[in-house]
């Protein structure tokens, strides 16, 4: 045991210990307070001090809260110590005794006490001292996910709360501080996140650094950082690619390649949180959602990070299926396990996988720990909803059966969700039938949620009217009881939904009052399963709901009115006040549509009695009832009152809201009745991601310097330099074929030569087009990421698939990050995507056909559709041979030039022809020389295309190809 | 993985550390102790660690005379959190040498110190085992210092 240095605070504790009652306890705390308090007034040490505060905060944790707020003042003294302990200790006691941030003015009192000395322990020089003030704001400061406030520039105090959030930024960035404090700084910043959104929204360029976080080769800063990227991401969306890759590759290398350092292995499993912590981030991002449309899907990563996805998942869950011994172990495991099949169904992985991880599953559910059974259900459930694969038929249910009388009630529970999610037009009929049958022996608990399952599923799967509405009845007559509190097991929505649906369905109607006729002569008799007594169910209220509702309603479509009126009038008294209103109206009812039966009296009289009822309901109802019935002959008054009911109009079913789980769970089609149930629609795949709505969008991207000629170049050149630093070279090839263009990028580490150093943490962080939402005129695939360490070089391709008409100011941007020798590098870098890239030559037989086109699309499209001209001096570089090579390598074929001498009426015709998936166009150009000085006076420049307006994007690109120069 | 709180519960019903790591008022936090703390004492051995209370689920471990308790939400991964109460009881197993609850209430401080090496604002922040232990020793060895100080002055 660790030697307590308090003598004073151990006396005190076995003094409490030794207390007989708790009022003896309380006696001996609050005298202790009063001593506290008087020590306080008198001049204490540093040591003093801290004993008192202990004590204190020991009576706290004893659940006295009154009468130690005084120990606030003296605890904020006490952090001004110089002493560690101290300091320490004072922390403590603030985080327990100030007024904790349940409202936004306690917050901020509290920062304002707090403020001077979190301030000064952030600047100070010792990293243990940084380390208690920045725990202190990581376990005070933060928010509850519900919590209805935020800091923002309107706040008085918001530059104190915002020199708090600069001071721990720069602690999460330093390069200088130990792991130890970044991370405690990564948790402190993300509660400062949450309390200040502004900030990380305004703030462009931390969103980067704190996105690379996720790639640190420390395992427990990324661990730390897992929350803080979660809360940027589902902020900022369109980041969400850029840190896929290298999560993949660390899962990979953690679980497939078994790369981790000793000291994380965690029994014999290595670095379960990290593994089961990425795991669950990649669940989140793959649910997440922007505007209802999921911002992450597998259509998004390359080819390589999803391989690396889907082995880790499939490692892990072979993993699992070996046998190892000890608990711990198996824990772990498992974890890692569970994690990775509910991330599965998200990496599109195939119907064989599926099964495979099924199977995993379901050897788990004989497993004699009960956490395993119970675990393995819950992932067993998440699974078959979100991948719609059912399991297994025969092998699966009959033990998911057996699992409902599990001696665990959490085990029940889950066995019944389950059942309920994996329920198939196959299978609907014995499961609900063995569901019913368990309805009696379940637990009290379970019997509500149970009974609205039992509903559903009738209601979803129902191929046969006459079935749907035998099953729900038997579900009522079962179902009728009450728990001790006089809460009926099964909740009004389910009778209710029942006469919605009858009353919807004409030919239900006869049908009904038949059936439950049967049911009010002959209750229902209950299969004994395995029980020596079958079980006899008593008056069920629902049942007499339903009863009294479709009986009155439609109970003249079937004769024998007057058994249907006994059969009502004698469970008219065993039933409750609120069933008896309802019967009263059912009795009126009667009396319209039989009015010569021999029971027309017998209702008169029992509105005369119940007027004088207790209750005023009753009352009410009887007392208008009666005079309705009385006041004219022949009960005219009452015919003019009572109409059929019309059909109703909003048939969404209540029940669905009553059922929790997963949200994922797709609504399978029922064939007749639930035409109304609600269906997702597919969400509609999202093609880039770029969200120019995005509420918090930022302005523009601001261009790297030196972007322009990387740009030109390849603008110009199908392959070449793209850019060049000291540290980082970018070079390009492009492959063009149709409306497809590839373009490789490799990379190359400059700084290798130089200083010898490694380019770390290369992240694509944004693929930005330009081209708009709605119908873009380009797609960008990231085909494959760059390794994030690069030592020599690495390759980087993007796929663009030319859809339309690109105009000349959508060119994307690509942004990228790394890290170079302790800096932290951010290139956006502009690239051309233009029509004219996907630009090829035509074989024109003669200059004669050319000119033939030329007249034809004069006259299809006239010179304002199909013509523009514009005039250029071309910069120094291009000679008259420089054009005509410069128009065959953009893709002309050139069908006529005149010789370059003599040097005036020059003339080039070139042809070729546009590809985008829409349709391809054709594009004739001349190229004329004004006058004979041609590098004074230029070209005119002319482009006839065959699609409308496609001339001035051609003609205005070959422009600015040749004014510029490189 | 956002653990909500923490605490630790003696067979007989007495809270022996309490965190948390989500803004309460101390209304709700007394009503969630109360009601999870019926809810576990009066579950039998053997029977699952995990139960669904309210949105959010609890995870527990019994350990000789206590009950270790932590609160996670519902999306989050069950066994892991088991597993950091394991982690948790056997770095205070490494700290006092065989732990005991009576360690556990007269060295309180350190029992505290060992979690927010641990885990900072619900999230697991060090999951190497020797890291953690190191830093409070580390810390142990400041406190001494300082007594040294003391002593001189």
């Amino acid at each position: 045991m660790a030697p307590s240095q308090m003598k004073g605070l151990t006396q005190f504790i076995i003094n409490l210990r030794n207390s007989n009652d708790s009022e003896e306890e309380a006696k001996r705390i609050n005298l202790e307070i009063n001593n506290i308090q008087t020590k306080f007034a008198t001049n204490l040490n540093g040591y003093q001090q801290k004993k008192y505060l202990c004590k204190l905060v020991y009576i706290y944790l004893n659940g006295y809260h009154e009468g130690i707020e005084f120990g606030l003042k003296h605890a904020i003294e006490l952090v001004d110590s110089q002493v560690y302990s101290e300091k320490q200790l004072g922390y403590l006691a603030i985080s327990i005794l100030a007024n904790k941030n349940s409202s936004k003015i306690d917050l901020n009192n509290t920062l304002n006490i707090v403020y001077p000395i979190l301030i000064k322990d952030l600047r100070s020089n010792n990293e243990d001292i940084n380390c208690l003030a920045i725990q202190y704001i990581a376990s005070n400061f933060n928010l509850s996910d519900n919590a209805s406030y935020q800091i923002d520039e309107s706040d008085e105090n918001s530059s104190e709360w915002l020199e708090l959030i600069d001071m721990t930024y720069s602690f999460v960035t330093s390069p200088i501080h130990k792991p130890i404090v970044k991370r405690k700084a990564i948790i402190a910043l993300f509660a400062l996140s949450k309390l200040y959104p502004k900030v990380i929204i305004n703030n462009n360029n931390w969103i980067p650094r704190i996105l690379t976080l996720i790639d640190d080769k420390d395992f427990d800063i990324v661990i730390s950082s897992m929350p803080l990227v979660e809360y940027v991401v589902r902020l900022k969306p369109q980041f969400i690619k850029s840190i896929i890759p290298a999560i993949g590759l660390k899962l990979f290398n953690i679980v497939v390649e078994g790369k981790c350092p000793e000291e994380y292995y965690y029994y014999k499993i290595p670095a379960p949180w990290l593994v089961v912590g990425l795991l669950h981030l990649m669940e989140q991002f793959f649910l997440m959602k922007d505007k209802d449309i999921p911002v992450l899907c597998i259509s998004n990563l390359d080819d390589q990070t999803l391989n690396n996805f889907r082995q880790v998942v499939s490692t892990s869950i072979q993993n699992a299926s070996q046998s190892i011994k000890g608990l711990p172990n198996r824990n772990s495991q498992s974890s890692i396990l569970f994690q990775a099949v509910s991330l599965a169904v998200f990496l599109d992985a195939s119907e064989d996988a599926i099964h495979g991880a099924i199977n995993a599953l379901i050897l788990l559910l004989n497993s004699p720990d009960t956490n395993t059974r119970y675990l393995a259900l819950d992932a067993l459930t998440k699974l078959t909803s979100r991948s719609n694969i059912p399991v297994g038929v025969d092998d699966t249910i009959p033990k998911l059966f057996q699992l409902l009388y599990d001696k665990d009630i959490s085990v029940r529970r889950k066995a019944l969700d389950l059942l309920y999610a994996t329920c198939t037009p196959l299978t609907f009929s014995s499961i609900i039938n063995r569901l019913l049958d368990y309805f009696p022996f379940s637990d009290f608990s379970l019997k509500s949620e149970l009974g609205i399952k039992i509903a559903v599923l009738a209601e979803r799967f129902a191929t046969d009217s006459t079935w749907y509405v035998t099953t729900m009845l038997k579900l009522l007559s079962i179902g009728g009881g009450y728990n001790s509190n006089g809460v009926s097991y099964i909740g009004n929505e389910v009778w209710e939904r029942i006469v919605q649906i009858i009353v919807n369905n004409e030919d239900l109607q006869q049908k009904t009052c038949k059936l439950i006729i049967n049911l009010l002569k002959n209750p229902l008799v209950l299969s004994a399963n395995g029980k020596s007594q079958p079980i006899q169910t008593g008056l069920s209220e629902n049942l007499i709901k339903v009863a009294g509702f479709v009986l009155g309603e439609y109970g003249h479509l079937v004769n024998d009115a007057d058994t249907q009126f006994q059969l009502l009038y004698e469970s008219y008294f065993r039933v409750s006040l609120l069933t008896r209103a309802m019967l009263l109206s059912t009795f009126l009812k009667f009396l319209v549509k039989f009015p010569d039966n021999d029971f027309v009296p017998e209702i008169i009289d029992l509105f005369e009695i119940e007027s004088k009822s207790m209750d005023l309901e009753i009352q009410t109802r009887a007392y208008e009832y009666l005079k309705l019935a009385t006041i004219s002959s022949n009960f005219e008054l009452a015919q003019k009152t009572i109409k059929p009911l019309p059909a109703f109009v909003n048939v969404e079913s209540s029940l669905l809201h009553r059922i929790g789980g997963y949200h994922d769970i797709s609504r399978r089609k029922s064939r007749v009745l639930a035409k109304n149930i609600p269906r997702k629609s597919p969400t509609a795949d999202i093609t880039n991601g770029e969200d120019d709505t995005n509420p918090f969008d930022d302005t523009k991207t601001a261009l790297s310097p030196n972007w322009y000629s990387g740009y030109y170049r390849m603008l110009h050149f199908d392959a070449g330099i793209f850019f060049e630093s000291p540290l980082i070279k970018l070079t390009y090839r492009i492959l063009k074929e149709g409306n497809n263009i590839l373009i490789r990028f490799t990379i190359i580490n400059n700084s290798a030569k130089t200083a010898g150093t490694d380019i770390t943490k290369f992240t694509v962080l944004e693929l930005e087009s330009r081209a708009g939402d709605t119908d873009p005129s380009y797609l960008l695939n990231l085909k494959q990421v760059p390794e994030s360490t690069i030592r020599d070089k690495s390759v980087l391709e993007i796929e663009i698939k030319v859809r339309s008409v690109i105009e000349n100011n959508e060119s994307p941007i690509l942004s990228v990050t790394f890290m170079c020798g302790g800096s932290f590098n951010q290139l956006n870098l502009k690239f051309p995507v233009l029509l004219i890239k996907t630009l090829s030559a035509t074989i024109l037989g003669s200059e004669d056909d050319f000119e033939k086109r030329w007249l034809q699309i004069g006259e299809l499209l006239g010179t304002n559709e199909g013509e523009y001209t514009t005039t250029v001096i071309p910069s120094a570089s291009f000679t008259y041979p420089n054009i005509i090579r410069l128009l065959s390598r953009l893709g002309f074929a050139i069908v006529y030039a005149s010789p370059e001498n003599p040097p005036s009426n020059l003339l080039i015709k070139g042809a070729g022809i546009l590809h985008t998936q829409k349709s391809n166009y054709g594009v004739l150009t001349k190229v004329k020389s004004i006058e004979s000085e041609v590098q004074e006076n230029g070209y005119n420049i002319v482009v006839r295309c065959t699609g409308g307006g496609i001339a001035e994007v051609i003609a205005l690109t070959l422009k600015e190809i040749l004014q510029e120069d490189l | 993985m956002a653990i909500q709180f923490l605490y630790l519960l003696s067979r007989q019903g007495k809270l022996r550390l309490a965190k948390w790591y989500e803004t309460k008022s101390q209304k709700e936090k007394a009503k969630i102790t109360r009601e999870v703390s019926t809810l576990i004492l009066s579950r039998r051995p053997k029977m699952c660690n995990v139960i669904e209370y309210k949105d959010i689920k609890i995870i527990y471990k019994r350990y000789a005379s206590l009950f270790f308790i932590i609160g996670i939400e519902s999306g989050d991964n069950e066994l892991i959190g088991l597993e950091v109460i394991h982690r948790f009881v056997e770095q205070m197993d490494r700290f006092f040498g065989n732990v005991c609850e009576l360690d556990i209430i007269f060295g309180f401080e350190k029992a505290y110190h060992i979690l927010d090496e641990l885990l900072i604002d619900g999230y697991v922040q060090e999951s190497s085992k020797k890291e953690i232990l190191k830093r409070v020793n580390q810390q142990d060895e400041l406190e001494n210092l300082d007594e040294f100080d003391n002593i001189l002055a």
